[in-house]
């Protein structure tokens, strides 16, 4: 077994919501709500969930680009939950982010060799300019790019190459781990396939850990090697990606997979159909947030809040009606 | 009663920019049967909203229909004086837009604006009537409490519901010819569910005709039973749904369906299939062959000789010099 390079414990985080006339704190979002998992050295973690149920937040404090309320995150060890100044950027140089939108992400007046030798220059790596240079040359050729690309602006790119800039700038400062936030969710099949392929190729290449933010789920099977579900702040099930994936337990998880469309006309099967939409995270419902959509809910998932237990080897779930017998 | 609802002919519809001008759709022929789903795939930017647009006559400056015929029940739509064309709209045709937040008026209650989409199509119908129809209709595509829901807002209202009150003004007036543009894409899957279902019932109810814009091929074998592929404004692959997945014979559609990751366990962490290269920009379009300098079976008559459309059975149809023997993708 390698070595765990991130730990997540307990992790809560809250946006407040003012209001009135002295903008006092009226109610709060509670975007993530006492999340734990880990993730080992080399393994792409990833994650699922219907819009808004806090990926992107998680993600986030992960890699503290934003304080979490409560809880632990620790990297390598090392408790970074509230680290600052000196050791936050130290922290950046191992941790990065992909987003999902590659322009709006990227500074439309700097050329595309400006927005790789940025953060070199930030974190004083490569000091002399040839050798600088020479790593933007690397880190552009790395993702498939050319040289010549170099002196162009973001504009003059297509969708699928802004985001191979997005991830060699990430890349560029040699991080351990990367947080991809929907790094394809934007791009059309085929040219999601070739980012794909690339992210796979840099892991092996590079021995990243990636933690994969998505919400389809065929691209989440396809790259991950654990897989976890989150529904209105907190998860739901995690499981190594082909368990999750055959044997489904928790309710939701199970609605979700029956919900892809499967590109093959002779399956369209039936399907779960749930009622009734996601639940606003400033008011979860009592008991199982997942309650008022379950088709299996009864009167104690409407007072209980379920724990994840364990079903088996590495496999977690947090619903009571799940059979003990697994 | 014929069969065939919607005959569109040999349409081209072009946008003089600054930087040019071109076709988004060029040359394109299809059909749509009642009862019948027609889904149009391809990539972003290669001209299936600008296909609707043209076919509701809804395309605005700097683009124009350049030519073509739009039969609806043997009438052609591009021939009628503007005023028929807006009874035609929102009654025979209706159509359901990507982003519901654009095409719902903030500053009118939702009953609101379902009722006047029936009142201006039914004129005789009382208010109460006209009332009492709205909330079926919104009971009809699954909003809970359509009553209390009549008063509110659209920013009152979740995504899934705001694209639930498109369909129900959509199908307000019975249309014949449904239109839908992507209408699932921002949805999340549980609730693209829950939209697709209620689409495929309606359209059962109605037996109306209905065409499905959509880049993912998921959902088109899912719900369509014919299927056009379009590359850079024009059809380069039609047939039934089963053609199409089954037996793709032109070298996109098979990279299309080729580049999607497999929902199967045994497939994982294998590299997925890539099309290379980029869509051309419709400005400078490679001559002949649309596809060749993305295609692994170039040949030289591919760059010298634009492949005409040409039937290869009774249903598919192919723009390809050299079609794939389509065996299964
Ligand atoms: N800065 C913020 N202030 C207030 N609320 C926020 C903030 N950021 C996120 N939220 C709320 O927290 C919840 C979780 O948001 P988050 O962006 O993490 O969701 P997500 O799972 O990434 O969704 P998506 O799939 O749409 O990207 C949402 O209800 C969101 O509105
Ligand atoms: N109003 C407009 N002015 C100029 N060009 C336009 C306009 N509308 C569409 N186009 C161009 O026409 C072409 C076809 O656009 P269209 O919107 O039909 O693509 P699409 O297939 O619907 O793509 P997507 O999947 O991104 O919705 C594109 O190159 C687009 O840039
Ligand atoms: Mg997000
Ligand atoms: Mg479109």
């Amino acid at each position: 077994m390698s070595e765990t390079l991130l730990k997540v414990d307990q992790l809560v985080k809250s946006f407040p919501i003012t209001g009135g006339l002295w903008g006092r704190e009226v109610a709060s979002v509670k975007a993530v709500q006492n999340v734990s998992f880990e993730v080992k050295r080399g393994e792409t973690l990833g994650l699922v969930g219907e819009s808004g149920c806090g990926k992107s937040t998680l993600g986030r404090c992960v890699i503290r680009l934003i304080d979490p309320t409560s809880g632990t995150v620790t990297f390598k060890g090392q408790d970074i939950t509230r680290v600052q100044g000196e050791g936050l950027r130290e922290l950046r140089k191992k941790m990065q982010i992909i987003f999902q939108d590659p322009y709006a992400s990227l500074n439309p007046r700097m050329t595309i060799g400006a927005v790789l030798e940025e953060p070199l220059l930030i974190h004083g790596l490569f000091p002399s300019a040839k050798d600088r240079k020479d790593r933007v040359r690397e880190l552009i050729r790395l993702v498939g790019l050319r040289d010549e690309h170099l002196s162009r602006y973001p504009h003059e790119f297509s969708g699928g190459q802004r985001q191979r800039v997005g991830i060699a700038r990430a890349l560029a400062v040699g991080p351990e781990l990367i947080v991809c936030d929907e790094p394809v969710s934007a791009l059309d099949v085929s040219i999601q396939a070739q980012v794909i392929n690339l992210l796979m190729d840099l892991q092996q290449k590079l021995g990243l850990t990636y933690l994969f933010i998505a919400h389809d789920l065929k691209v989440v099977e396809h790259v991950s090697t654990r897989v976890a579900v989150m529904y209105l702040g907190k998860i739901v099930e995690i499981a190594e990606s082909e368990e999750l994936y055959k044997n489904p337990l928790h309710p939701y998880t199970k609605a979700l997979l029956s919900a892809i469309p499967i590109p093959d006309p002779r399956r369209r099967e039936e399907r779960i159909i749930l009622h009734g939409d996601v639940p606003s995270p400033v008011n979860p419902p009592p008991g199982c947030h997942f309650n008022p959509r379950c088709p299996l809910a009864s009167e104690e998932c409407r007072q209980t809040a379920p724990e994840l237990k364990s079903y088996g080897q590495d496999h977690w779930a947090s619903c009571l009606k799940i059979k003990a017998s697994t | 009663m014929s069969d065939l609802l919607l005959d569109v002919k040999n349409l081209k519809t072009r946008f003089r920019t600054d930087d040019g001008t071109f076709f988004a759709v060029d040359d394109v022929s299809f059909q749509v049967r009642r009862g019948r789903t027609l889904g149009i795939v391809g990539e972003s930017g290669c001209g299936k909203s600008v296909t609707s647009l043209s076919v509701m006559r809804l395309i605005q400056n700097p683009g124009e229909i350049a030519q073509g015929q739009v039969n609806f029940e043997g009438r052609d739509l591009l021939k009628l004086p503007e005023q028929q064309m807006r009874a035609i709209r929102g009654n025979d045709i209706a159509m359901i837009f990507q982003e519901p937040m654009t095409s719902l008026n903030p500053v009118f209650t939702i009953g609101n604006q379902i009722d006047e989409a029936i009142k201006e199509h039914n004129p005789k119908m009382t208010a109460d009537q006209v009332r009492e129809r709205t909330i079926g209709i919104l009971r009809k595509v699954g909003i809970p409490a359509p009553e209390q829901r009549y008063k509110e807002y659209p920013h009152q209202l979740s995504g899934g519901m705001r694209q639930r009150v498109m369909i129900a003004m959509a199908i307000s007036c019975d249309p014949k010819l449904l239109i839908a543009d992507e209408p699932t894409t921002a949805l999340d899957v549980t609730i693209q569910a829950q939209i697709l279902d209620l689409m495929r019932k309606l359209q059962q109810d109605f037996q109306a005709g209905m065409i499905l814009i959509t880049h993912d091929l998921g959902v088109v074998a899912e719900m369509c039973q014919d299927v056009i592929v379009m590359y850079a404004g024009k059809i380069v692959e039609q047939g039934t749904v089963e053609d199409i997945f089954y037996r793709p014979r032109h070298p996109y559609t098979k990279g299309l369906l080729d580049s999607i990751p497999h929902f199967e366990t045994g497939h994982k962490l294998d590299r997925l299939q890539t099309i290379p290269g980029l869509v051309p920009s419709l400005l400078d379009i490679p001559p002949a062959c649309r596809f060749q300098d993305r295609c692994p079976y170039v040949q030289e008559r591919c760059r010298v000789e634009y492949p005409e459309l040409r039937a290869l059975n009774d249903t598919q149809v192919v723009s390809c010099h050299f079609p794939l023997n389509g065996d299964k993708a």
